[in-house]
């Protein structure tokens, strides 16, 4: 009989108590496996949405995130500038604001705004209906659609407010021309989208061509380095920013609290798994040092007792290592639900994303604690005194 | 006769105090540790501020203090770069071209009353006398806000995880701990002993050991709440608390971990004390 | 197996001595004896005088504190641990008072254990342990567990186990001690036939029958042995 049998043998002897272990193995590794899904879910979940939207460069006036810091000048003209480089596919200029679609309710209903130029593909996909054309139209999301029971061909009135002030802007009539899905939508957000010449009409009329970011697709022959380049050449007074580098910010940013407390509960979940598993090993060795004893006795080598100890560590976490995986992917989609009602997440952004690496370091550790907590009671085996202790045991 | 030495320093005084004259007609503002450091901006600086990216009307200030930010869990990870302007000054320079003064607007007005307690009778006041203006108490706003609430939740369901490992490494080890004297609990039991009273002596057993654990416990997340704050403050540049163990959180924590540990006693030896008392002796 | 004059072990003024925080406790003393092939020898003695600690050195559990032990020429104290585990392993059997049968293993699975770590090869072990079932008179408990078999049973699977790896000394430390009169007279016929089967046997004894039934009685007093009579 090997070790590693010998070990399966000694664990199923008490079943119950290696059931338990077991479970609380695959408790604490179905956290441990979550842990490491956060430490870079966001990241890549953000990433890939900025890059499903068909765009890697957003050109803004400051450094600030879009939407957040002052209004580009003339961005309808630039933004025809940009696209004219060489290693650049498409621009369009977009710009953020809000609105109230007046209906019977008494205080309307309040959505996003977006206003768009340019003449490469829009940042949304149509659903149902087309997209806008030249006139009043717009598109509306799937939430608006369904709250306001308004489908492609609906007309709407609705009062924009475009800057941090209280404005009294006249309200607009606009046909709906088709629901579209928007990639930074939340949840229950609402957003409407326009051109950005009717945005600037609802805003007052008094500016056009202003924009609170420039989109830009990059040639794929090109890269996004050679058009990062260009783009700052072409407008100096501009802060170009690729995907890699905006997520770069939001790690930086608020995204890093997940990090950290992914970095703060790994280790706090190891710890606490090589200390249990450790105490549940030395408790059952301390239970059965005759035994060993008596093995040691009959010609049973120290490094084949330490075999013996270091294979139930090895059968107690593997087993529980292989139970936390589902027990983890199921309590990851609980988290993530919860963490989702964070306000202003996007409902196609996760925070908890598989990828293989996780998987690997996830083994890796719990492979660490498996020996990690073979430790002590390897020692205890090792160096058990075999006729001191078969006196003990005969003396009780 | 001015020794030449001190006729040099009261120069030098004489001098920087006439530039500090002509200076003060510059407007003062106060900016951030972050700022100061990052661009090594020092008290009494001279800085040009504007509200556009295009330099537009920028102005000169005087920096007359460095301040540390009010600490800010919505802006974690931020490098807080702020100035503080008097108001006017502020309206000043953000007030668009061409604009009459007084068309400016705040955000926020922040008041402190004279008793605290008035805060919710008062917001209720001021919004049915200025319909448009939202009055909220400042106590109770942070719990409301919604990423805290958030969080809480997920900070709950991870308690809530690790709470059900440990009960099942609890289990597993009481369930050992309790197999250790199986042979002193089966001589008790065939000398007579009913079951109950066995169980009564492991039930206190139980809970002395419980109740040491949970000081243990309590104390232990005394000290891992100073270290985690200490790495997080570092880490952050920040003033924030990030873990505060309040006496209700202990209150919790102990009213859950005795009561598993009393049970998870009770349960393994109740499994134990079901068997013959003979089979419980022999080795 | 013996070394060329005929000798398992040869221990030549052995002593062990114990550290002890209270001062150094001398278990044996100067003891000199050897133990030839087929030797029958009971060792007897008070409680503490030395007999478990004299039966661990033979066995070599145990290394002297002086004087020199010798395993079939070979100097124990000079062979390393795995040495001396492989020893065990293959040259001699212990038998305890305990039994130290392990309780998640058949017994035809603990007769089989020492087998398998001796690397013997799968049929092998299942002939061998087979024959010493019949010969121990278990054959039709081989399934059960220690916890299903009577002291006596455990104890003849203890010396089926014993001598599963055909070692040229068995060392029995109070076999009989937890074991009833008649039980006690059934494993001593088995052990006397172990012997006059050829395996060398020392055993370590309070109980006088079992000791007369060997042809060598030491008697230890002190860690010292106080006389040896011969039958």
């Amino acid at each position: 009989m090997n070790a590693m049998g010998f070990a399966w043998r000694s664990l199923v002897r008490q079943p119950a108590r290696a059931s338990l272990g077991v479970l609380g193995v695959a408790a604490v590794g179905a956290l441990l496996f979550d842990m490491l899904l956060l430490s870079e879910g966001l990241v890549i979940s953000m990433r890939g949405l900025l890059e499903r939207t068909g765009f890697d460069l957003r050109v803004t006036a400051t450094d600030s995130l879009p939407g957040q810091g002052p209004l580009i000048p003339n961005a309808v003209a630039e933004a025809q500038a940009i696209a004219t480089l060489p290693t650049v596919r498409s621009a369009i200029a977009l710009r953020f604001a809000n609105a109230t679609i007046l209906n019977d309710r008494p205080r309307g209903f309040y959505t996003s705004f977006q206003g768009v130029a340019g003449t490469a593909q829009h940042p949304w996909t149509i659903l149902r209906g087309r997209d806008i054309g030249t006139g009043a139209e717009l598109v509306i999301n799937e939430n608006t659609a369904t709250r306001l029971q308004l489908a492609p061909g609906a007309r709407l009135v609705l009062r924009a407010a475009c800057t941090g002030e209280e404005q009294a802007l006249p309200p607009m009539p606009f046909t709906v021309a088709g629901v579209a899905q928007f990639p930074f939508d939340t949840p229950n957000g609402a957003t409407l989208a326009t051109s950005l010449d009717r945005l600037a009409d609802a805003c007052g009329g008094n500016e056009s061509g202003e924009a609170d970011v420039i989109m830009v697709a990059s040639q794929e022959s090109a890269g996004t380095a050679a058009a990062v380049a260009d783009v700052a050449k072409l407008l100096p007074h501009l802060r170009v920013l690729s995907n890699a580098e905006a997520v770069n910010r939001f790690e930086r940013g608020g995204f890093t609290y997940f990090r950290q407390i992914s970095t703060v509960l790994t280790t706090v979940t190891l710890s606490f798994a090589v200390l249990l598993i450790t105490v549940l090993l030395t408790v059952s060795i301390n239970q059965r040092l005759g035994e060993i004893a008596a093995l040691r006795a009959l010609g049973f080598s120290r490094w084949r007792v330490v075999a013996d100890v270091l294979c139930e560590s090895v059968l107690i976490v593997g087993g529980g290592g292989l139970l936390s995986l589902p027990l983890g992917g199921l309590l990851a989609l609980g988290l993530d639900t919860i963490l989702k009602r964070i306000p202003g997440i996007p409902a196609e952004v996760h925070f908890f994303v598989f990828r293989p690496e996780a998987l690997q370091v996830h083994l890796l550790l719990l492979a660490a604690a498996a020996v990690i907590a073979a430790l002590y009671p390897i020692r205890i085996v090792a160096r058990l005194p075999i006729a001191a202790t078969l006196r003990e045991e005969v003396g009780g | 006769m001015i020794p030449r030495r001190i006729a040099a320093a009261l120069a030098s005084f004489v001098a920087a105090a006439a530039t500090l004259h002509a200076a003060d007609t510059l407007p003062h503002v106060l900016i951030s540790r972050q700022l100061s450091e990052s661009e090594h901006i020092a008290v009494g600086d001279v800085v040009r501020l504007s509200a556009s990216a295009d330099d537009g009307a920028a102005q000169q200030f005087r920096v007359a203090g460095v301040y540390e930010p009010t600490p800010d869990p919505a802006r974690l990870g931020a490098v807080i770069r702020e100035v503080q302007l008097h108001l006017p000054d502020l309206l000043t320079l953000t007030r668009e071209p061409g604009m009459p003064a007084g068309s400016e607007f705040v955000e926020t007005i922040n008041v402190a009353l004279v008793d605290p307690a008035d805060a919710a009778a008062f917001s209720r006041d001021v919004q049915a006398r200025m319909p448009g203006v939202s009055a909220q108490p400042s106590t109770g706003a942070a719990e409301s806000t919604g990423p805290f609430l958030v969080l809480r939740r997920f900070h709950l369901a991870i308690a809530i995880v690790t709470i059900v490992a440990s009960t099942v490494f609890l289990l597993a080890l009481t369930i050992m701990l309790v197999d250790e004297r199986r042979a002193a609990v089966g001589v008790l039991r065939l000398i007579g002993l009913p079951i109950r009273r066995v169980l009564v002596q492991l039930f206190i057993e139980g809970v002395l050991i419980a109740c040491i654990g949970s000081m243990f416990g309590v104390a232990l997340s005394l000290v891992s709440e100073g270290l985690i704050n200490r790495f997080f403050q570092w880490r952050y540049d920040t003033a924030l608390v990030f873990v505060r163990v309040t006496p209700e959180v202990a209150a919790i924590c102990v009213a859950i971990a005795v009561p598993l540990g009393v049970s998870a006693t009770v349960v393994a030896s109740w499994a134990l004390l079901r068997r013959n008392g003979l089979r419980l002796a022999r080795r | 197996m013996s070394a060329a004059n005929g000798t398992i072990v040869e221990a030549m003024h052995i002593s062990r001595v114990f550290p002890m925080p209270a001062g150094p406790v001398t278990a044996v003393a100067d003891v000199t004896l050897k133990i030839a092939p087929g030797d029958h020898l009971a060792i007897r003695g008070p409680s503490g005088c030395g007999k478990s600690t004299l039966l661990h050195m033979l066995g070599c559990v145990e290394t002297p504190s002086a004087g020199t032990l010798l395993f079939n020429g070979s100097d124990v104290s000079k062979l390393s641990d795995r040495q001396r585990s492989l020893l065990r392993l293959r040259r001699i059997g212990f038998v305890f008072q305990r039994f130290f049968l392990l309780p998640m293993l058949t017994a035809a699975e603990n007769i089989e254990l020492p087998q398998s770590e001796a690397d013997v090869p799968k049929a092998d072990r299942r002939r061998r342990t087979s024959e010493l079932l019949e010969y121990v008179g278990l054959a039709a408990r081989a399934d059960h567990r220690p916890s299903e078999l009577s002291g006596g049973e455990m104890q003849r699977v203890a010396i089926a186990r014993a001598l599963a790896n055909r070692p040229g000394l068995l060392l029995a430390d109070e076999p009989t001690g937890e074991l009833d009169r008649t039980t006690g007279e059934q494993i001593a016929a088995l052990l006397d036939r172990v012997n006059a089967d050829g395996t060398a046997l020392v055993i370590v004894t309070h109980d006088p029958a079992l000791a007369e039934r060997c042809t060598r009685i030491l008697s230890m007093r002190d860690g010292r042995i106080e006389s040896e009579t011969t039958a």
